[in-house]
């Protein structure tokens, strides 16, 4: 056996080190970065994001609720939104100003 | 004909000076780069790393050496020069056979001249063998120092 063989040997027996229990820590004497403000929350409900529409000749809520969501079943929406004004969801007028809820 | 020449040269000699001009003057805007001064910021950079067994309150290195025993806490103490709302420090020791011994980092806000330590220790102690310290600073290597754990 080589020189070199007995200290390939060597190498490959001795243990390798254990660096599992090491303890660490730092301190500075710097400030903290500042950290960013939290999000505000999101609104709940529809508010803030609806949009205004004048009802025009011929128009009824399935045809709105069509042209704001794509679905004229969603014409509840519309409803629920403006019941104060709409007594009957089957007659709206010329000229009446609709809440559209999350347009 | 002699007079047309000595014109020509005369020109391109001008022409020379002022492209030279215009070149410096980019060289001086260049010299600043890295500080803006709207936000009042200035680039960080790790001006000293010093390794030893003990700091003092200004999280200087008290004790300063690259020659630690085996149940020593190791202190590095990283001097930053510059301000910044945020900069992060990492420090990754590792062994000689290229094992990580620990790694970590602190966030920081540096305002001109801040120390910061980084300590380990081993309660078993530390095997004997040189060891490599790197610092970084925003994830880009900006000092590194060798020490040793010599055996009792």
């Amino acid at each position: 056996m080589s020189i070199f063989d007995k200290l390939r040997k060597h190498d490959e027996e001795k243990p390798k080190a254990d660096f599992s229990n090491v303890q660490s820590g730092s301190s500075t004497t710097a400030a903290e970065p500042a950290r960013p403000a939290p999000e505000p929350p999101p609104a709940s409900g529809t508010a803030g994001q609806s949009d205004t529409y004048v009802v025009a000749a011929g128009d009824s809520l399935s045809k709105i609720a069509k042209r704001y969501y794509g679905d004229a079943n969603k014409w509840n929406r519309i409803y629920e939104a403006n019941r104060e004004q709409i007594k009957d969801p089957d007659l709206i007028h010329p000229g009446q100003q609709l809440r559209i809820p999350g347009a | 004909m002699h007079s047309q020449k000595r014109s020509l040269s005369l020109c391109v000699v001008v022409v020379m000076l002022l492209v030279a001009a215009g070149c410096s003057r980019k060289t001086d805007t260049g010299g600043t780069a890295g500080t803006t001064g709207t936000t009042g910021t200035t680039a960080v950079k790790v001006a000293d790393v010093t390794l030893g067994r003990a700091i003092g309150g200004d999280k200087a290195i008290s004790d300063s050496t690259d020659k630690f025993r085996p149940n020593d806490t190791i202190y590095a103490s990283v001097m930053t020069d510059g301000s910044a709302p945020s900069a992060t420090l990492r420090a990754k020791w590792t062994f000689e056979d290229g094992q990580t011994v620990d790694e970590s980092s602190r966030a920081i806000a540096p305002n001109n001249r801040e120390r910061t330590e980084f300590h380990i220790s081993k309660p078993n102690g530390w095997p004997a063998g040189k060891y490599k310290l790197e610092v970084f600073l925003n994830d880009q290597s900006a000092e590194t120092k060798t020490f040793e754990v010599q055996a009792r």
